[in-house]
């Protein structure tokens, strides 16, 4: 491919972000697995100035869980997501989602970090990781702040990241036990396709009741986003079919999807709808 | 002769030593190492690299194209315009006609004027690397003024449309008058009408479009190219003004072709610039090249009125067409007469109506595509099938059982296919293998289908078409077989490789192939429309059979019998009625080599040569054969999403002669894919003609997740007029794939979607469509 | 601006030194040296083509830079094995039918090989997921999960050598 910057490889975390707080004349971009910037790159749709590769970077990488939380470095690649027990225990829905990302090249490259910053509406890890009520820790040179997933995003692939700051890690609590967490992928063909509806859903059920509910929907607005007032519709209830199809049927209403290549606005409504339901209901028969 | 042919399945009339095995290939182990070499593999000292700038609309007139800052560049060695080549044309007829006259559809090298498809070829750029070239690209100006464009063909015919080519923008016509399809309509106790619509579909081979060029010290220009024909350097000459014998094409194995290499591509690019600069020169196309470089599958809309008794008797059919041409003509004719002579499909139909035009837009071109109208032709034909058996409340095969053509019957030209013709028996064994349907539950529900069909193996008649092999034994007993013939995955020459051992007793060890080079091989003509086989596979057995007899004369000298009573198999040569008389073939041929027999032979085969056919009826020969055979799936469709998943997907085609088992399960398993995303999920988005799935992320042609394991059943009914008594299976493979898949989708949920591709979007707005009907 | 660094590729176990600017990506680094085995199909990472191993995992060299891959270990197809002596996965390839055009096959084998090294004893939909990101047009795949199966047992048969 062709293009135009300098190329910088930090051995560790603090010259990779003194790197990105310099400004040194010019845009720099942070280089994680470069499955989607090493495209744009050639597409010519970014053009940087200086890329900072975070390939030697060791202390974004990991996955841990305390018992309380599981915490991942923001290079955990969709790879490491598809080895990890921990993920299997206290992220279902975010292996579900692994299994279907792309295709194993890209997966055992593209991160988690990258994967959230892309901000793509069809960004397939952030769904479950909203499901979860994930935080993410964004590091710069000057400091380090915590950010709740759903607030991070603010428009259409615009967020709360600074451009010298870099998702250095990502968390979420562990899932109780009685928990469904779980993700539907929509797309064209079975094997690596963008979304066109990205559906997660959580179910916490105590005593025949619903104490906690996550719909997350992807790929059908221009902010991946929970649909909460359907999530409030289910929260203390025990769900009936008709309560689980009003609750969907609010969730599409929630979503402003668009006309493009892979579908319409119509069907991505129909489709949040239906998934919703369906993933709902699954999850509700699974914990009754 | 109607007679009902015996199915052979298990048992062979003869017993062949290395015919009918499935041997692995002799290109498989170098491609499977790495080290086989493709077009793009090749490089030369001194290479420039090669980029195209292209129109980024439509419709327009050029009204400037500025170069100079590209000129300038340090590092470019030449731009080129078409200001540089005033007058030169290209032609983009069919290839290979000897003396016809060719149609005049010559076509500008560069945009002069007018821009009239996204992406037509503006300039080239040398330079001495590709990031140069690159960088030279980015300098490049001009501007496009717009001309109102036509994006459908439907548009392109009204009065008052923008023109594209000719007069009226129909680029070519065919027409089918047999019988009284009027009458046999009216005579009819149901006619059932419907319209199909097929999309725009793309090769999608792995390897992009890509060649090395260099002229010679004989000022021979020297093309090492990923090609299907080897033949176009007569194409390439006339476009750069030297003599045939000035351009030499060395093909490599091709990284997949279907009809998407079988154009012109890159050919006169190259030969240009490097005659212009004196250097080697290399253009490899990107993938977004690739999707704008080369001709598309035509789109079809098809119109079929049916007539039927009420017992299931067809009466008459009517069927309509327009297929989208594109910008330029390139091969629409002869596509729009391949799908006007299938249009009945493999049945009995005395009255047929058709009438089938081409009609131009500017859209990108469309051109050859693997099934070359055969398939689109059946994409309706057996979706009305399932429909009239749905109006006559019918079993779907049991109304296709009371009209196949059989054996003997002439199809909608009128001619008879000499070979036998075996759907019935290909259906009823495609169906029988679905075995249990696997439970509707739930959201998800099962459907099948099947879809019969009839291909042509073999080229148009009128064409002429010959092929050229050579066959030699050397002194050591080795065996050289030399054709022209490119191989584009399917083992073409593989399969030359395993014709001669069999005729002449020695082991694929002991062969070599060379082939694909203009000026060193017999020209064996394109490797399209399931040819191959057919043409340098005749032309293989009998220069080795020459051979043969030649070796077997001598050596019945040797054991004092007849030659006829003279065998060869497994490296000796014996006397058939006593095999203990015998002599390693390695004797035979030294005994030969010093007595001066002739060790080698070139032979050239001629297909049937016939006239067109008569304009007004469309009666006469097409085709030299036809391959007959189907194609059953069973889905599941969500209800809820509107996805399709293929469960069971079996193809049964009578192959004639199997020359090698796996390569001929290798062509029906891939057919199946082109096939099932035909069907299903491969869609060219274009927006005033600008194409808007530019890319694999876009485009989406099945995975390996996406397709099940596809099931072969061959039959060989060894009456096929290709060496042995094989037919052709590299088109048929696909031919039946998607209306099968189609047929089971509506089976499934009721209802049909009656335009491909069946993506979940349409199987769900159709079924909710059709609920809102019925309450 | 995009100069050119000496860099240092390690390439089935040898040295091979090249100078390349900031921008070169491991495919096109590869092929300028002669490794042809590595082949392009659309340098955006959609088809699989450009596939070779990388410390043992397979990559999509067409979105890897080759400033970044210095001091790792890169193995190409013909890494593996070569016609003498091929490779498990080479062979049952060839033997099974499971190349046509050939062109999308040393991709494929390095996915196979560096899902088999995770999974040695992988289900027909094991495979499936693991070579989803291999784009093939000439076989529909049906021979290819019969070759990886094929080679995957040889390969447990060897005890994980190869």
């Amino acid at each position: 491919m062709y293009a135009e910057y300098d190329l910088h490889i930090p051995d560790d975390l603090s010259d990779a972000l003194g790197l990105l707080a310099d400004d040194n004349g010019g845009k720099a971009t942070a280089l994680a697995g470069g499955t989607n910037l090493i495209v744009d790159m050639r597409a010519r749709r970014e053009r940087p100035d200086h890329v900072v590769s975070l390939d030697r970077l060791d202390e974004m990488t990991g996955i841990e869980n305390d018992g309380k939380r599981v915490t991942i470095g923001g290079r955990t690649t969709v790879s490491d997501l598809l080895r990890s027990p921990d993920i299997a225990a206290m992220a279902p829905s975010l292996v579900q989602a692994s299994q279907v990302f792309a295709g194993q090249m890209v997966r055992n490259t593209a991160t988690v970090g990258g994967n959230i910053a892309c901000g793509s509406p069809a960004a397939d890890l952030v769904p479950p990781l909203l499901s979860l009520d994930a935080e993410v820790e964004l590091t710069s040179a000057s400091d380090t702040r915590s950010v709740a997933l759903d607030e991070y995003f603010t428009g259409y692939k615009k967020d709360v990241r600074r451009s010298d700051e870099l998702i250095t890690r990502i968390s979420w609590p562990c899932l109780p036990e009685n928990t469904v967490n779980s993700f539907y992928k929509l797309a064209r063909r079975k094997g690596d396709a963008i979304t066109i509806t990205g559906v997660a859903v959580t179910l916490t059920v105590t005593g025949g009741v619903c104490e906690k509910a996550r719909i997350v929907l992807g790929a059908v607005s221009p902010v991946i986003f929970r649909a909460m007032t359907a999530e409030a519709m289910l929260e203390g209830e025990t769900l009936t079919p008709d309560l689980i199809a009003a609750a969907a049927a609010k969730a599409a209403e929630e979503c402003s999807p668009i006309d493009d290549v892979r579908a319409s606005a119509e069907y991505r409504r129909l489709t949040a709808e239906s998934l919703t339901r369906r993933l709902v209901s699954q999850a509700w028969e699974q914990l009754s | 002769m109607t007679d009902t042919p015996e199915v052979a399945s298990a048992g062979a009339n003869v017993e062949y030593s290395q015919l009918g095995k499935g041997l692995p290939r002799t290109d498989a182990p170098g491609k499977a190492a790495g080290k086989t070499p493709y077009a793009g593999d090749y490089i030369m000292p001194g290479m420039l690299h090669v980029k195209v700038v292209r129109a980024d609309i439509a419709s327009a007139k050029l009204t400037k194209l500025d170069v100079s800052k590209a000129r300038e560049l340090n590092g470019v060695a030449c731009v080129i315009t078409a200001a540089d080549l005033p007058d030169r044309m290209a032609a983009t007829d069919i290839p290979g006609q000897t003396g016809q006259k060719r149609l005049d559809t010559d076509n500008q090298i560069l945009v002069r004027e007018r821009v009239r498809y996204w992406g037509e070829p503006l300039a080239l750029i040398a330079a001495e690397t590709k990031d140069i070239a690159d960088r030279a690209w980015e300098l490049i100006e001009f501007e496009l003024e717009p001309i109102a464009g036509v994006y459908d063909p439907e548009e392109a015919l009204k009065p008052g449309a923008p023109i594209v080519q000719g007069k009226n923008n129909v680029v070519a016509e065919h027409k089918i008058k047999k019988g009284d399809a009027e009458a046999g309509l009216a005579a009819a106790d149901l006619v059932i009408e419907n319209t199909f619509r097929t999309p725009f579909q793309e090769h999608a081979f792995l390897e992009p479009e890509v060649g090395l060029a260099w002229a010679d010290e004989n000022d021979v220009v020297n093309i090492r190219m990923s090609t299907q024909v080897i033949e176009h350097f007569r194409f390439i000459a006339d476009a750069i003004g030297v003599p045939h014998n000035k351009v030499r094409i060395r093909g490599a194995l091709v990284g997949g072709g279907f009809g998407g290499k079988e154009d012109v591509t890159i050919e006169i690019y190259l030969a240009l610039l490097a005659k212009r600069t004196g250097r080697p020169v290399r253009l490899e196309y990107s993938r977004e090249d690739s999707f704008v470089g080369h001709g598309k599958r035509h789109p079809f809309i098809l119109t079929y009125r049916t007539g039927v008794t009420k017992d299931g008797k067809i009466t008459g059919i009517d069927v309509q067409m327009i297929a989208d041409a594109g910008a330029y003509v390139y091969l629409s004719p002869y596509v729009l007469l391949y799908a006007a002579v299938a249009a009945p499909g493999p049945y009995k139909v005395e009255n047929l109506n058709v009438y089938a035009r081409a009609v131009a837009t500017n859209n990108m071109f469309t051109s050859a595509f693997r099934g070359f109208g055969g398939m689109q032709a059946c994409v309706a034909y057996e979706q009305q099938m399932d429909e009239v058996a749905k109006a006559l409340d019918m079993d779907r095969m049991e109304l296709r059982r009371r009209n196949f053509l059989k054996t003997g019957e002439p199809i909608s030209t009128g001619f008879i296919p000499p070979s036998a013709i075996w759907t019935d028996q290909c259906a009823e064994q495609a169906w029988e293998a679905l075995g249990e349907p696997a439970p509707s539950e739930g959201h998800l529900k099962i459907g099948r289908g099947i879809a019969a069909y009839q291909q042509s193996y073999g080229r148009l008649t009128f064409l002429h078409d010959t092929s050229e092999a050579w066959v030699g034994v050397e002194v050591d007993g080795t065996v050289i077989v030399r054709s022209g013939v490119t191989d584009i995955g399917a083992g073409q020459i593989s399969a030359l490789g395993q014709i001669a051992v069999e005729i002449l007793g020695v082991t694929m060890d002991d062969v070599v192939i060379y082939n694909s080079d203009s000026a060193v091989t017999p020209l064996a003509g394109t490797t399209t429309a399931t040819r191959a086989l057919y043409m340098t596979g005749n032309a293989a057995k009998q220069a080795a059979e020459a051979v043969r007899d030649r070796l077997a004369a001598r050596a019945a000298q040797e054991f004092g019998v007849e030659p006829g009573d003279v065998g060869m198999a497994y490296n000796k040569v014996y006397v058939v009625n006593n095999p203990e008389q015998s002599m390693p073939f390695v004797d035979l041929v030294k005994i030969c080599a010093a007595e001066g027999v002739h060790r080698s032979e070139l032979v050239m085969f001629r297909a049937p040569f016939s006239d067109h056919l008569d304009p007004e009826t469309g009666q006469g020969q097409a085709h030299p054969d036809y391959t007959y055979g189907a194609h059953a799936v069973e889905v599941s469709v969500d209800t809820d999403t509107g996805e399709v998943a293929v469960l069971k997907s079996i193809g049964a085609h009578d192959v004639g002669q199997c020359v090698n088992p796996a390569a001929v399960q290798g062509q029906i398993e891939g057919g199946t894919q082109n096939g099932q995303g035909y069907a299903l999920s491969e869609e060219m988005l274009y927006e005033e003609g600008k194409l808007v799935t530019p890319s694999f992320s876009e485009y989406l042609m099945p995975t390996s997740m996406d397709m099940p394991k596809v099931q072969s059943i061959i039959l060989e009914s060894r009456s096929g007029i290709g060496p042995f008594g094989a037919k052709g299976i590299g088109e048929p493979a696909l031919t039946g794939v998607a209306p099968a898949i189609a047929n089971a989708v509506a089976d499934a949920i009721g209802v049909r979607v009656f335009e491909l591709p069946i993506t979940p979007e349409r199987v769900l707005m159709t079924l909710r469509e059709h609920q809102k009907a019925a309450e | 601006m995009s100069t050119n660094k000496m860099i240092t590729l390690n390439i089935n176990g040898r040295e091979e030194p090249t100078e390349v600017p900031a921008h070169r990506t491991l495919l096109e680094a590869l092929r300028d040296l002669g490794h042809v085995e590595v082949k392009c199909g659309c340098e955006k990472g959609d088809c699989g083509a450009c596939a070779v191993l990388v410390d043992g995992m397979a990559v999509d060299s067409c979105l890897t830079l080759a400033w970044t891959s210095e001091g790792k270990e890169i193995t190409t197809v013909l890494g593996l094995g070569d016609m003498e002596t091929p490779h498990p996965l080479q062979k049952s390839f060839s033997d099974t039918g499971a190349i046509q055009c050939g062109y999308c096959t040393p991709g494929l084998i390095i996915a196979s090989k560096s899902m088999i090294a995770e999974n040695p004893d992988p289900s027909e939909q094991d495979i499936r997921i693991g070579l989803s990101g291999n784009l093939c047009r000439c076989t529909g795949y049906t021979k290819v999960f019969d070759a990886v199966t094929e080679a995957a047992a040889v390969m447990r048969a060897e005890g994980g050598k190869s």
